[in-house]
């Protein structure tokens, strides 16, 4: 038996929470998780140890060591397997604007508080719930990796409810994202004000909402949701390691699985010139990470990898392999995933529809290696004769990845990213998504 | 039995409340906990990876003039880092706003010890090896994307400077498999099943939690038809569906929905909210829970729903005393639909058209109770005989009507540990 492969991570998540419901302070909480961990591959199997950081690396390394041994109760397993991908060395953190204290924190909710109140007077009530997390991670591997990166978010998540006619509780939401802490997160008035504006508009339309019909229809996704559709729809189904569980996509590489407006990618580290809101230089496996183009103009092309996945299906390793929290092994998960912005105007996407829904807002969704895929809609309006009509009721958008996606006839110009929720995968994750408004065939729930 | 408590969390707990009663907190509660956990994975088929995490938290709430904040950090060895850790927890709870709603638990005391302290290699490891085995011989067409048996065990102390004093030690193994089933380029929707028991060797693996029963029902989910058309129909939800109408139930029950004023059972204690078939009871010293809750309370047995009556609301001490309602403690989990007198083939027979739903793929529903699902994993039911899988259909309906129209609870349940539910029938649903 023989040691192929070996890799440590010192690993610091630093999380604020706010939760402030109608004035109240609910929760005000900082914390702390740190540790240490190591990853063995031998004889073909994998041992992992995390220990709190006051152990030692060779603790956590003889415990993974005795982990991988242990396995071999099993009986022996093909221990040729080659993991493929370089090695990193870099370092990678974001600095972003000076650290807020709880005081500023606590003021600037305050004031967005009174300000809602005395714009939106019919509120029930108002919940801010504030998030900054920071991912800090040291890796090294016998590979010769060795890296230091960090990856920080904030977000304020605003709900509103009010009450309808029977007095039955209405209520919308609104999150706003972005790369560093809460003093990188602009929450002026000036910059929330039409936001707000608009989400109380569709929180008041909301009240007078109507079923949905049933069935197949022409919808035109709002750019905030394509991230959404980018993500469950096919970005999940290109993770290597459900590919090896057998979801259909593995026989699809080089085919047509969308229209050719669409082009997919599950980008590193830089989009549209920039970095990226996750930027991932190099995974959890010191792989230099690099952009994974899951559709280009509508054929498959490849699928997200951590080493071994990629050694599996004999493809080159994208650095995706991604661990949460510092007791948590690396698995394939996405990074930053969106559709290329295409040429036509969202408004005229809208214009072009006789009979259909307009999609505004969602909640969380759920893929499958089916490619049946599905997400909550939280707000949509009806489309009569190109233009926007009455306000439905929760619905949830679904259908066959493939299917839906052959079915896009527009692409707006439109590139709205956010990072504003957790993907879900035996642990969760910090990823960002977006892109245009699509126009499409999909299925709604209704009556 | 006390001899298996970690008395050491205890010294870090009365420490931690030391500095922070120096520091000039009114009041203040400390918690240690430390947690081992071996985890035996299975990927794609075959065994992976053995993973052991041995990891330490110490979370502190403090309270000055009216004003809260709360903090975890990840040991408590170094006292520089502790003070440090109280010294910023200060700053936080100084620029909160005092709220009068703000307290700690006072006079609570329990010393809580239940599963096995101890995890077992060797049956881990049998555990999963019976896991590939079945699915090898009786299921061989699932493919097992991820199985997994572990144990862990989690030690914890809770001290408040108004004399509550809570420790807990509790074991618990774990079981649980995912995956689709694959027939030539054709796959099922993903399903898992799982849960968490005291005695994992009492049963094959396969017969934990439904995991058996899944797996072969997947096989004939590879093949699925659409609705030729919509109608109004009834569903029996499995006991994995039922969970998410649980869910949305306790949501409006607990303390976001009440401290907003949003909640529809707000003012509805001693009222019918569901069908008299329905009776929802604690069970908060089930598998892997301690019966203490998130802000230092004995969590006592409560029934919530007795014949369809909302019997009580469950917030947390703060949320009580910020909505002006009753306080009742609950744990982080423990909950047990009571069993109905119909047999679950009975259920599915009365049905004339609907569906056998095991999963409600969807969104957040909304706090009036509105949703729509996907339905995954999924018969149709016609003439009271389960037909074929169902593909691309959804339903629509209301979560509070949901309650109110159960119209059988089968006499079958399964127990994951954290919920012990049955099989549901419920009318009035739309297909689509």
């Amino acid at each position: 038996m023989s040691t192929h492969y070996a890799e440590s991570r010192q690993h610091e998540l630093r999380k604020t929470r706010i939760v402030m419901i109608d004035g109240h302070v609910a929760s005000n909480t900082s914390t702390v998780d740190a540790g240490l961990s190591a990853r063995v591959r031998e004889g073909g199997y994998w041992g992992f140890a995390a220990l709190p950081s006051s152990a030692s690396a060779a603790d956590a390394h003889e415990l993974a060591l005795r982990n991988a041994r242990a396995m071999a109760r099993f009986g022996p397993r093909d221990d040729s397997l080659a993991l493929p991908g370089g090695a990193y060395r870099g370092t990678h953190e974001f600095a972003g604007a000076p650290a807020l204290g709880a005081r500023e924190n606590l003021e600037r909710l305050s004031a967005l508080q009174a300000h809602c109140r005395a714009r939106y007077p019919a509120l029930k009530s108002l919940r801010l719930v504030a998030q900054e997390e920071q991912h800090r991670k040291q890796i090294a591997n016998s590979l010769g990796a060795d890296t230091l990166a960090s990856i920080r978010r904030a977000m304020l998540h605003v709900f509103m409810t009010v009450e309808d006619a029977a007095g039955a509780p209405v209520e919308l939401m609104d999150s706003f994202t972005c790369k560093g802490g809460f003093g990188d997160l602009d929450l002026s008035l000036a910059a929330l004000s039409p936001a707000l504006d608009s989400l109380h508009e569709h929180l008041q339309a909301k009240r007078d909402a109507v079923p949905v019909r049933g069935g197949a229809h022409t919808v035109v996704m709002a750019p905030r949701l394509a991230g959404m559709l980018a993500h469950e729809a096919m970005g999940h189904p290109c993770e290597a390691d459900i590919v090896l569980s057998g979801a259909v996509t593995g026989d699809l590489v080089g085919k047509r699985v969308a229209s050719d407006l669409i082009t997919m990618v599950d980008y590193a580290h830089s989009a549209g010139g920039g970095e990226a809101m996750m930027p991932v230089f190099a995974d959890d496996e010191g792989t230099p990470a690099r952009d994974a183009v899951l559709i280009e103009r509508g054929v498959l092309r490849e699928f997200m990898s951590s080493r071994e996945t990629a050694a599996r299906l004999g493809i080159a390793a994208t650095g995706s392999a991604r661990a949460y929290g510092p007791g948590d092994e690396p698995l394939v998960r996405m990074r930053n995933t969106g559709i290329v912005p295409g040429t036509s105007r969202y408004e005229d996407m809208i214009a072009g529809v006789d009979d259909g829904y307009l999609l505004v807002a969602t909640s969380n969704g759920q893929a499958d290696s089916t490619t049946e895929f599905m997400f909550g809609i939280n707000m949509a309006y009806e489309i009569k004769n190109g233009k926007r009509g009455r306000a439905v009721r929760q619905t949830t958008l679904s259908g066959s990845a493939i299917e839906v996606l052959k079915s896009v006839d527009a692409v707006s110009d439109d590139d709205v990213w956010s990072s504003a929720g957790y993907c879900g995968k035996k642990q969760t994750m910090v990823v960002s998504m977006g892109g245009p408004a699509i126009r499409a065939r999909a299925h709604l729930g209704g009556e | 039995m006390s001899m298996t408590l970690d008395t050491s969390l205890q010294g870090a707990a009365e420490r931690a409340l030391g500095a922070m009663r120096a520091q000039g907190f009114d009041a203040a509660m400390a918690s240690a906990c430390r947690k081992q956990l071996d985890e035996l994975n299975a990927e794609q088929n075959a065994p992976s990876l053995l993973r052991s995490t041995r990891s330490q938290r110490l979370s502190l709430v403090g309270l000055i003039d009216g004003r809260k904040a709360a903090t975890e950090v990840s040991g408590w060895d170094d006292d520089e880092a502790l003070r440090a850790a109280v010294a910023a927890l200060w700053n936080d709870a100084l620029a909160a706003p005092a709220d009068e709603a703000n307290a700690v638990s006072a006079g609570q005391h329990a010393r809580i010890e239940q599963g096995p302290p101890e995890g077992d290699l060797g049956l881990l490891a049998a555990k999963v090896a019976e896991l590939l085995a079945f699915r090898a011989e009786a299921t061989p067409g699932f493919v097992l994307k991820e199985g997994l048996a572990s144990h862990s065990v989690t030690h914890t102390h809770t001290l408040t400077s108004a004399g509550s004093d809570l420790a807990s030690r509790v074991g618990a193994y774990s079981l649980v498999a995912m995956g689709s089933a694959r027939e030539g380029t054709a796959s099922s929707s993903f399903n898992y099943a799982g849960g968490d028991t005291h005695a994992l060797g009492a049963l094959p693996a396969h017969e934990h939690f439904g995991i058996g029963a899944f797996m072969r029902d997947t096989l004939r989910q590879v093949k699925t038809r659409p609705l030729a058309a919509n109608f109004v129909g009834d569903v029996v939800l499995t006991p994995a569906a039922t969970a998410s109408l649980l869910q949305w139930l306790q949501a409006q029950i607990g303390d976001e929905r009440l401290i907003a004023g949003a909640s529809l059972f707000r003012e509805r204690v001693g009222e019918p909210v569901a069908s008299p078939l329905v009776t929802l009871r604690s069970r908060f010293d089930a598998p892997g829970v301690a019966a203490v809750s998130a802000d230092g309370f004995v969590a006592a047995p409560v029934t919530v729903l007795q014949d369809g009556v909302l019997r009580t609301l469950t917030p947390s001490l703060y949320a009580s005393r910020r909505a002006g309602v009753r306080h009742v403690p609950t744990a982080a989990a423990g909950w047990s639909l009571e069993a109905g007198a119909t047999p679950l083939a009975e259920v599915i027979a009365a049905v004339p058209r609907g569906a056998l739903v095991d999963r409600l793929s969807m969104g957040q529903p909304a706090p009036n109770g509105d949703f729509s699902a996907l339905l995954k994993n999924s018969f149709a039911i016609d003439g009271g005989q389960v037909g074929d899988a169902l593909g691309g259909v959804m339903m629509a309906g209301n979560m509070a009507r949901m309650l109110h129209d159960v119209l059988a609870v089968s006499h079958e349940r399964i127990d994951t540990g954290a919920l012990v539910l049955p099989w549901l029938r419920i009318g009035g649903l739309h297909f689509s």
